[in-house]
């Protein structure tokens, strides 16, 4: 018993200068990561059919409680349009490809303004899943995702735009509504056809 | 600033050194009274259950015919004794024996002797623990007997017991206590003597103790407890484990428990054995629990999985006791599916669908979002008892780490996206000292180091920064006995310094020196009335610095939006220092009285609080901002000043020798005294009624107990106004009307009605075994509780049967 005691002090005596050590000062700074969790930005390319120049729309969120800035869209009247959705975070980071890569679980859903467009007709798949919307892509599943799709404008109009990205994994289906799943992005352009 | 520090620290180093070779220096000198045979000591007998005096038990000195016989009191005394250290053996007919080792430095010793056909052992107390260090300072405690019979519950939802406590929940499995209506950074847990310290300042963070591995828990009412340092405002909860006895056989415990709502089975193990000055205990429990259910549906991913260990060992040398304990945590929660939400669309759709979205059948898997937390907590600690004073020292060493995962695209969500690890060392001494005649007190130093670190890959920017923190304390506590009463003052100073680096909005890394420090007071007095009721009145001044998520929280995190002290400025989003926006600490004026009553079978403890806290530091509503998931209402911590006041109550009545029952309420009222506001998530009031049956013999078998327990909760009254996420969606862009009635806050849906709740419990031992049966929520009511922040999403869970067997060796 007479050893274990002295073994005890010991340590006890060691003790403060272990700690001494292992609580030297450090001045690590947080390390910069890579933002993939916020989009701060959205680009819209519509690409006309007939090989004229593309026109890009930019919705873009500063820091802090402010509102976006957000680029009126103008098109053409009586065109037909290939339109590419891009995201991005903060830095640049290029949030598409994370929603492509998971294409099985994402789905873009369009709702806009009555006689904006000719073709699709209607007012898109947002108030209800089975109103047409010519998506251009496909996921493992064969089911739409959105990043692409394409839109012929009518006579001269005004109106809203509004598209909805959900993250639906495991319930994305051909009847998966805007209402399951959670929102990645949820925004609404003013469009002028001119 | 930091620097400076050093050799500050290396100076406390040097003294810590000096206390831990104190106890070697000093020649172990014989007293006197070991010369001439004059040593005495006394002590109590009393029967452990009903806590009424043993009169005529044996008291014999182990290995000699020296014995007395205690006196109609259960009081005995020893003379004549020439030994100050010596293993004393009490016995009484009908009861277990039990073999003490006692010293002279140590107090007069309470043994309590258990019924032969008792599962409980015979136990000793050496003098009344008083938690707080003061007498004035109302403290309750939950004993061993009934931590046993609530084993496999959360922590929080254990200390719901006390009058007083309730909890805050993020669905079932992450449970907060809070006190008199405070809680996170407002309330101190002491774990094993150590200041528990973690990730406490947000919501969903319950702390990270196995109440498996826990034999007693006291909690201390009063604002001001000196011993224990800043952040006392609304109370300390003191959390003991089961402590190495001397003297004591091998013996051990071994439980199993399973429970029919999650599926879930969990186990506890128990060692422990003491020889005359060496003692040693271990234990070890687990937890594997799947999806929890409603009455009506299934709570996808709410399982949970639970492993634990700890081992201590005493050595004890006559004056000197020398105390080492490790304890390890590790938990791993699911959090409901159903409650991630993206947008207020998604949210208003999740408050007006049932069952949540994402509800499938039973599973054990835990998916995101969920939590995976570690702590290991490391004590060394010593104790040297001079001939009329004492000394005590210790070290602790305390490693948290948190990793919170979110649903998130990819990749990412096999990522965290919060990954902490906090680090804490912590020094301790104290010196009771002799008294001067009346006047007994204690001094001690406290030093806490910190540093708290983001580990990187979590590709997303971290709000909360880096920081070291320092912290010094030093105390003194004195009580003074005049007739019966006995009068207490306590005064206490503190300095933080804290030294952080961040990064803001442009990813920049900016530093920031805080410096913080403040007095903490307590005073008041402790008055028996006659031999059955006492009178406790207490004032107390407590604080605490504002903590690092009140102070730097910034921008989009899930569903909140929200900048701290530091961030916000003038409607403007940034980095401020102190000199640009000033922080604050938190001041609170806590004024505790406690009535308690006991006689003849019937015991009564009636507690009243006010409590005012300037600086009070709240998140408020402050406009609807748009980001790429659509319009969010965004929020600014502010300071305010609160008055919370309450009464909490229990009554309990032995009604005969087999029925006894108890009646236990709070009652919360809660205002900003400033904007003549209501706050949101006050625990709303709630009463409980407990009937119990017990029967020491029921044919083969041993004390029968069965108890019965309706409580009801009632609607929250202090609701703070109703604002829906559809309202907000329709005031985007114009936010100025909408919050113009709601300042400090609003909630996104009315506060749900009142419930009726009905448990049932029982047990019944046969040798050395012990069987329970209980029945949680026996009328499968569907309910949603105030303070549970997931009641926007799904009801709380449905019946559940819970069985569990002992086995003591």
């Amino acid at each position: 018993m007479k050893a274990a005691k002295n073994i005890f002090s010991f340590i006890l005596l060691l003790l403060p200068f272990v700690v001494l050590m292992a609580c030297s000062d450090d001045d690590d700074v947080p390390a910069l990561e890579n933002e993939e969790e916020v989009i701060s930005q959205v680009t819209l390319t519509f690409t006309p059919a007939d090989g004229a120049d593309a026109l890009t729309f930019d919705w873009t969120d500063p820091e802090g409680p402010t509102l976006p800035v957000v680029d009126p869209v103008v098109l053409q009247a009586n065109t037909e349009y290939d339109l590419t959705i891009e995201l991005y975070g903060p830095n640049g980071e290029n949030i598409t490809e994370e929603v492509q890569e998971e294409a099985a679980e994402h789905l873009f859903f369009f709702g806009w303004s009555d006689q904006l467009f000719d073709s699709p007709t209607g007012t898109g798949n947002i108030s209800n899943r089975s109103n047409t919307v010519d998506y251009g892509d496909t996921d493992s599943n064969n089911q739409p995702v959105g990043l692409a799709t394409t839109w012929t404008t009518g006579e001269p109009a005004s109106g809203t735009f509004r598209m909805v990205l959900k993250h639906q994994p495991n319930i994305k289906s051909a009847t998966s509504t805007v209402n399951d799943g959670e929102t990645d992005v949820d925004i609404t352009w003013a469009v002028t056809v001119e | 600033m930091f620097k400076k520090n050093r050799l500050f620290v290396s100076m406390l180093g040097f003294i810590l050194l000096v206390l831990a070779a104190l106890p070697l220096a000093a020649q172990q000198q014989k007293p006197k009274c070991i010369t001439d045979c004059s040593c005495d000591m006394a002590g109590r007998v009393v029967d452990q259950l009903t806590q009424e005096p043993l009169p005529f038990a044996t008291v014999q000195l182990k290995g000699s015919s020296v014995g007395t016989i205690a006196d109609d009191e259960g009081v005995f005394h020893l003379h004549n004794l020439c030994d100050d250290e010596f293993d004393l053996v009490v016995s009484f007919v009908g009861y277990k024996p039990v073999t003490h080792h006692h010293d002279l430095y140590h107090n007069d010793p309470v043994i309590y002797l258990s019924p032969e056909e008792a599962q409980l052992e015979s136990i000793v107390v050496e003098g009344r623990q008083m938690e707080s260090g003061m007498a004035s300072v109302t403290a309750t405690t939950i004993g061993p007997e009934e931590l046993e019979n609530s084993q496999g519950e959360r922590l929080g939802n254990l200390l719901s017991r006390l009058s007083g406590v309730t909890t805050l929940s993020t669905g079932q499995n992450v449970v907060k206590p809070v006190i008199h209506g405070l809680h996170s950074s407002r309330i101190l847990i002491i774990n094993n003597g150590i200041r528990h310290e973690s990730q406490n300042w947000g919501a969903e963070h319950a702390p990270e103790i196995d109440p498996s591995q826990v034999s007693n828990i006291s909690l201390i009412k009063g604002a001001a407890s000196v011993k224990y340092g800043p952040g006392a405002l609304g109370g300390v909860i003191v959390v003991n484990p089961p402590q190495p006895q001397l003297t004591a056989p091998l013996s051990g415990r071994a439980g199993l428990r399973l429970q029919s709502n999650g599926r879930a089975a969990g186990g506890t193990l128990l060692l422990q054995e003491g020889y005359s000055n060496f003692a040693w205990l271990a234990q070890a429990s687990g937890l594997f629990q799947g999806d929890l259910h409603t009455p009506d549906y299934n709570l996808t991913n709410t399982g949970a999985r639970e492993l634990s260990f700890s081992a201590g060992a005493l050595y004890h040398r006559r004056q000197l006791d020398l105390r080492a304990h490790y304890s390890y945590f590790q938990q791993k929660l699911g959090i409901l599916r159903g409650s991630v939400v993206g947008s207020l669309n998604d949210l208003a759709f999740a408050i007006n669908n049932e069952p949540p979205a994402y509800t499938s059948g039973f599973s054990y898997n835990i998916n995101t979002p969920n939590q995976e937390v570690l702590h290991h907590l490391l004590k060394l600690d010593g104790s040297y008892t001079f001939h009329n004073s004492s000394l005590d020292f210790q070290y602790g060493f305390q490693l948290n780490e948190r990793q919170e995962y979110d649903v998130r695209r990819g990749t990412n969500n096999q990522l965290p996206s919060i990954n902490l690890q906090l680090l804490t060392h912590s020094f301790e001494a104290d010196w009771n000292h002799p008294a001067i005649g009346n006047l007994k007190g204690s001094a001690g130093v406290q030093l806490q180091l910190q540093d708290n670190n983001n580990i990187a890959g979590t590709n997303t920017t971290p709000f909360l920064p880096n920081y070291n923190n320092l912290n010094l304390g030093a105390y003194l506590a004195e009580s003074i006995q005049a007739g019966e009463t006995i009068f207490d003052l306590g005064v206490r100073f503190d300095i933080q310094q804290s030294s952080v680096r961040g990064r803001d909005q442009n990813q920049d890394i900016f530093r920031h020196e805080l410096n913080y420090s403040s007095i903490t007071a307590s005073t008041g007095f402790l008055k028996p009335m006659n031999n059955w009721s006492t009178i406790q009145s207490n004032l107390g001044l407590a604080w605490r610095p504002p903590n690092m998520a009140e102070l730097y929280s910034y921008g989009k995190h899930e569903t909140v939006i929200e900048y701290g002290l530091l961030r916000f400025h003038e409607g403007v989003s940034g980095v401020f220092s102190q000199a640009e926006r000033a922080a604050n600490s938190e001041l609170s004026y806590k004024w505790v009285n406690t009535y308690s009553y006991q006689r003849n079978g019937t015991t009564a403890e009636l507690t009243a609080y006010v409590n005012y806290l300037q600086n009070y530091i709240y998140s408020k509503p402050a406009g609807i901002t748009v980001i790429s998931r659509g319009p969010f209402p965004f929020f600014i911590y502010d300071q305010t000043n609160a008055l919370l006041a309450g009464v909490d109550g229990s009554f309990a009545l032995q009604h005969n020798n087999l029925w006894e029952s108890a009646l236990r309420f709070s009652f919360l009222y809660a205002t900003d005294v400033k904007n003549n506001e209501r706050f949101l998530g006050l625990p709303a009031n709630r009463i409980a009624y407990t009937l119990a049956y017990k029967q020491a013999r029921l044919g083969k078998f041993s004390n029968f107990t069965a108890g019965l327990e309706p409580s009801y909760t009632f609607r929250q009254y202090l609701a703070p106004p109703v604002i829906t996420p559809a309202q907000l969606l329709e005031s985007a862009g114009d936010d100025t009307e909408i919050f113009a009635t709601a300042e400090n806050g609003f909630d996104l849906m009315a506060a749900p009605e009142g419930y009726f709740l009905l448990n049932l419990a029982g047990s019944i031992e046969k040798g050395k075994l012990t069987y329970g049966l209980e029945v949680r929520n026996l009328l499968n009511t569907s309910y949603r509780d105030y303070t549970n922040r997931l009641r926007y999403f799904a009801d709380e869970p449905g019946r559940n049967f819970v069985v569990s067997v002992k086995y003591n060796f």
